[in-house]
């Protein structure tokens, strides 16, 4: 498509509960890293791309009014971006087609998220319908679980494997996190612990489940030209793709994740990639539970439909396995919503120019990042390369 | 660049809809893909503009609007912000040359929402503006006491753009507010915040605007009208009202780089009608100095002079802009709408007397205008 993009800085906050910083002094400190990585200030840029969920959530509607300071966007055009969950990977799309439309050279894209100044949950009550939907599917847990069990039901997955490879994924990320300097939840956990937390609801379990995070992530996307005079080594957009499907979730499986399968078909084509599982090196799967990660490896062509568990337990996506997924330790060590999606292409970003420090994985070249939003309903990907 | 045309609009009238938000949404959507003789599934992508905080009490608008905007399983995203904002952002997806056609909706049933201020208040930061009850209107009447001031505009001419604007809704079948009224009838209205009155703030209203972009080819095959996208500027101002001229303001900005995208040196002179988002009466006339229509300080006189009336060189809002029909979100896109029909002589008893080749629509939202948007359309 149009002009080719490149992302020629990332930029973390600490994530985790930052009550030592203001929200718009959150958001400074991941625009500030971002400049500081990309070796450019806020003169080169354009134009701002901004996003986050309901931001009444914290307490401020349209929140980039009260953020123009931050974002240094004054002065400057600023376009704001939300699909739910899937908003990290939507923000990145609106900077990407805006630099391969040739209305803009240099793009800050930033999402946010400050869930300990809100009540996260209480507004994810008000995504279903008041009338016939909110009194079964309010909250991510409970729309997790339910899609959990009918994914195990959907393929005959013997529910003790399911809880196994959980409690695999769930230890792979909590290693990850671990190792991961921006990480919010540290802690040093064994498959057993997984598998014996308490459940949340079934089979859900505690070790399964995201935290609720404070964080901020910016990256600054460029088009070829400037990408090569400013970067040394920039990581090249290969390929995007999302979807959404039907708002009420009786309305189509939820086991065969189509909006999932669709945007990453619709990405690899792009990226001309075929066997995803062979050609990546690497991949940031949003996994704010467990079990949505076994659906994904899935849903993304890492294997065979209702087979995740099974390569799971073989360590296939484990470290030193054929596709590392989320060294970063992922969205379930670390979810500020409205960021979690970009933080995804950002570790990308970081794994195919070699910059992930501690998380690299060796020789890296070729990286998927991914966000999921809404009632079960959005899927964003982004594949990222070392090569143009 | 790419070319972007407009090849086909629809709207919903802007009074109280008895229809769900869903239904209300998939009609003017519906009727945009009949009139181009599409399927939705033909359309290459979908770009939305809802807003969480006035979407029917459902928050993540996207999730609900995104059946009945034709979305299903289409590359597609949403714009939480001013529908101007999904406009632009839908030529861009063209421009890119990813895809030859995109749907752009923006929706809103103010009839279901809380009163506008109640909500914009919660724009305010909660530490150090909210206390003192900002919201738009109580920002809005701080920058018109300024502007009555400074430059000795009178309060009779801020009125006159009310009675200009509501006497062209009367042609308008999609205006909300429908009502002949006199200068003195504004005057005389409450004032609800000093120096503001009641006739001088536009209503809360429902609206949907739905419209098909296409890449210069395709769009050549779909309508024998098209309207092109000739520029589009747009700006953000700081936070804190404290810190800005209130009465210079980004719109300049914005209006710089639409203008010069499009290749145009005396707005006054090269543009044939514009659609401007006046949610606050003398804002028409204060944004009239900003986009370059008259010298800064002259907008009372622009209005005594009877150039922006509807037979005047150069109208503003024959419409009846915003103080005649508010959808909040969906505005922007209203303004983009209007303006391409009037180039293509399609808006019926509100059509210009006269040849439109060049308009202008923009769009701005926040405390006394803290962002903007400026499109240039042309034939």
């Amino acid at each position: 498509m149009g002009r080719a993009v490149a992302v020629i800085g990332t930029g973390q906050t600490r994530h985790g509960r930052r009550d030592d910083v203001s929200y718009p002094d959150l958001i400074k400190e991941a625009v500030k890293a971002a400049f500081e990585d990309a070796g450019i200030t806020s003169q080169d840029i354009d134009a701002v791309v901004y996003g986050s969920m309901p931001s009444m959530m914290e307490g401020v509607a349209y929140n980039h009014f009260y953020f123009a300071d931050a974002l240094r966007v004054v002065g400057k055009p600023l376009l704001r971006t939300e699909t739910c969950g899937s908003t990290g990977q939507s923000i990145a799309h609106t900077g990407i087609y805006w630099i391969a439309s040739g209305m803009a050279d240099i793009i800050l894209v930033v999402g946010s998220e400050k869930q300990h100044e809100g009540d996260a949950q209480a507004t994810m009550t008000t995504i279903p319908e008041a009338f016939m939907h909110a009194d079964f599917v309010g909250g991510a847990p409970v729309a997790f679980s339910m899609q959990s069990r009918e994914w195990m039901g959907h393929f005959n997955i013997d529910e003790d494997k399911a809880r196994e490879a959980a409690a695999i994924i769930s230890v792979d990320c909590h290693d990850g996190g671990l190792k991961n300097p921006y990480a919010h939840i540290r802690v040093n956990i064994t498959k057993e612990d997984a598998m014996k937390a308490r459940i949340i609801t079934y089979p859900v379990r505690l070790l399964d489940v995201c935290p609720s995070s404070d964080g901020a992530c910016a990256v600054i996307f460029a088009s070829e030209d400037k990408a090569k005079k400013i970067c040394k080594k920039p990581a090249w957009v290969k390929g995007t793709g999302f979807r959404g499907e039907e708002y009420f979730s009786g309305d189509s499986s939820k086991a065969v994740w189509q909006s999932a399968i669709e945007a990453s078909k619709e990405a690899y084509k792009q990226a001309g990639i075929t066997d995803p599982l062979k050609e990546l090196d690497v991949a940031e799967v949003y996994n704010p539970f467990t079990y949505q990660q076994l659906m994904f490896l899935e849903c993304l062509g890492f294997c065979p439909p209702g087979e995740s568990p099974d390569y799971v337990v073989k360590g296939v996506f484990s470290p030193g396995g054929k596709l590392f997924c989320n060294p970063s330790g992922g969205v379930l060590c670390t979810n500020p919503i409205g960021a979690a999606g970009l933080i995804r292409l950002a570790e990308a970003a970081m794994q195919v120019t070699g910059k992930a420090g501690a998380i690299q994985v060796e020789g890296a070249k070729l990286a998927l990042s991914h966000a999921m939003g809404g009632a079960l309903q959005f899927n964003g990907i982004t594949i990222l390369g070392s090569e143009l | 660049m790419q070319k972007v045309g407009i090849v086909e609009v629809a709207m919903t009238p802007g009074t109280e809809s008895s229809l769900s938000l869903m239904e209300f949404t998939y009609k003017p959507v519906k009727e945009v893909l009949d009139k181009a003789g599409l399927r939705r599934d033909q359309v290459g992508t979908y770009v939305l503009a809802s807003t969480d905080i006035m979407h029917s009490g459902m928050s993540c608008a996207n999730a609900f609007d995104w059946d009945a905007a034709g979305a299903f399983m289409k590359p597609a995203s949403r714009e939480e912000g001013d529908g101007i904002t999904a406009f632009i952002y839908g030529c861009m997806r063209i421009m890119s040359g990813r895809h030859d056609t995109a749907l752009v909706v923006g929706l809103i049933k103010g009839s279901e929402n809380a009163e506008n201020d109640t909500i914009t208040s919660c724009f305010a930061d909660p530490f150090y503006s909210r206390p003192l009850g900002i919201q738009e209107t109580t920002a809005a009447a701080m920058q018109m006491r300024l502007y009555l001031e400074r430059y000795g505009i009178t309060e009779e001419q801020c009125a006159k753009v009310v009675v200009k604007n509501l006497g062209n809704a009367l042609f308008n079948p999609y205006a909300h507010i429908k009502k002949r009224v006199s200068v003195e009838d504004v005057l005389k209205s409450e004032r609800i915040c000093d120096p503001l009155k009641a006739m001088e703030c536009a209503p809360k209203s429902d609206g949907v605007c739905a419209m098909l972009l296409a890449s210069e080819e395709k769009a050549r095959k779909l309508t024998n009208n098209p309207v092109w996208l000739k520029g589009w500027g747009s700006s953000m101002d700081t936070f804190y009202l404290g810190d800005r001229d209130l009465l210079d303001t980004q719109l300049k900005t914005a209006a710089v780089g639409a203008y010069k995208m499009a290749g145009i040196s005396d707005p006054r002179k090269e543009i044939d009608v514009a659609e401007i988002c006046e949610p606050y009466a003398f804002q028409e006339l204060l944004w009239c100095e900003e986009l370059g229509f008259c010298a800064q300080g002259q907008g009372g006189k622009l209005i005594d002079s009877g150039v922006t009336q509807i037979a005047g060189d150069l109208p503003v809002n024959p419409s009846g802009g915003v103080l005649a029909t508010n959808p909040y979100v969906s505005r922007g896109l209203y303004r983009v709408a209007e303006a391409a029909l009037q180039i293509r002589g399609e808006a019926g008893q509100h059509q210009l007397d006269k040849k439109v080749n060049t308009a202008l629509a923009c769009a701005g939202y926040g405390f006394a205008g803290q962002w903007h948007g400026v499109a240039i359309l042309g034939n």
